[in-house]
């Protein structure tokens, strides 16, 4: 066993000391938090496959009338590099390599988080306009409230990005400001592990 | 662990592995959302499509789990770590299978 992992996530190691110790409890407790947000949306994954069928659809529309591959893929494609920046944001925090190259990648994850959420808000426009409320069926409750609750997740993520670079900015990168970093950066490749659920089963299998 | 704990790590040796570690989980993510894609314009049975599809986001939550979330089987943190994890996962099975089933059996008997 090596002293240098104590958690889940990539650790800021022992060069960090205090920082590094601190993250262990502090990190695990937010993999706690993760762990029940993954039964929501586990539940809601099974609500939706569940409804997806002509009962569940009841007479309203269905994926097929609703459903832009191409924009599901382009918010799948700024999910991924935004995903990956954050290892620019980890490795930048663990080697100390300043305060300017840990701003400037937040802010392509922060950059890339909100073109999903662009592009997913204008689905969610152009599929109410087709009458593919919340109330039209079943499935589309389940289908808002699962892909919505994702959705509001990654805003709260971005929000979470811009209140550490104030932080950063502010305070420097002290040992709050490393665990949090460490935190927010499960957090954000955690998002995208959903995603990859939901473009799978919400969005491909019902158009296959 | 293949590499013997000396109390020192060469910081620049295991940067190089963290970042190599990252880029694979990238390809391999990258690979298998496409190859999810290519499947549902594929030419197939929709029974193959469906397969192809939740095979390739079994793989790909795996590699985020790996690679992103450095999360693993192989040890390295603390026990509590790892049964977190999997009495969550199971207990979520145990949920969302069982809601799934039901449902899908009801659905069967009103057809």
């Amino acid at each position: 066993m090596s002293e240098n992992t104590l958690y889940p996530g990539l650790n800021l190691g022992e060069t960090h000391g205090e920082a590094h110790e601190q993250a262990e409890s502090i990190v695990f407790g937010f993999w706690v938090f993760l762990m029940s947000d993954l039964i929501i949306f586990g539940i809601l994954f099974a609500s939706y496959a569940s409804y997806l069928d002509p009962i569940g659809m009841a007479g309203g529309p269905g994926p097929k009338d609703l459903f832009d591959i191409k924009s599901v893929a382009l918010q799948t494609g700024f999910l991924l590099f935004g995903g990956i920046a954050y290892a620019g944001v980890s490795l930048a925090l663990k080697y100390e390599q300043g305060r300017a190259k840990l701003i400037a990648w937040l802010l392509v994850c922060a950059v890339l988080g909100a073109g999903f959420v662009v592009f997913e808000v204008k689905d969610f426009v152009t599929q109410a306009g087709k009458g593919g409320i919340p109330q039209a069926s079943g499935w589309l409750s389940s289908y808002w409230t699962l892909v919505g609750l994702h959705g509001f997740h990654v805003c709260c993520g971005i929000l979470w990005i811009l209140t550490m670079i104030v932080q950063i900015a502010t305070r420097g990168v002290d040992d709050t400001v490393k665990v949090r970093l460490s935190m927010l950066g499960v957090f954000w490749h955690f998002l995208d592990l959903i995603w990859v659920g939901i473009f799978s089963l919400v969005f491909l299998v019902p158009l296959a | 662990m293949t590499k013997p704990n000396t109390g020192e790590l060469d910081p620049q040796d295991s940067a190089a592995s963290e970042i190599k570690s990252y880029a694979v989980g990238f390809v391999a993510s990258l690979l298998l959302t496409v190859g999810a894609f290519a499947a549902l314009l594929a030419d197939l049975p929709t029974t193959w499509k469906v397969v192809l599809i939740c095979v390739a986001a079994v793989l790909q939550i795996v590699t985020h789990l790996r690679n992103f979330l450095h999360l693993s089987f192989a040890g390295g943190e603390s026990e509590e770590d790892m049964l977190l994890v999997l009495f969550s996962v199971s207990l979520l099975a145990i949920m969302a299978g069982g809601t799934w089933y039901i449902m899908s059996d009801l659905a069967g008997r009103m057809h």
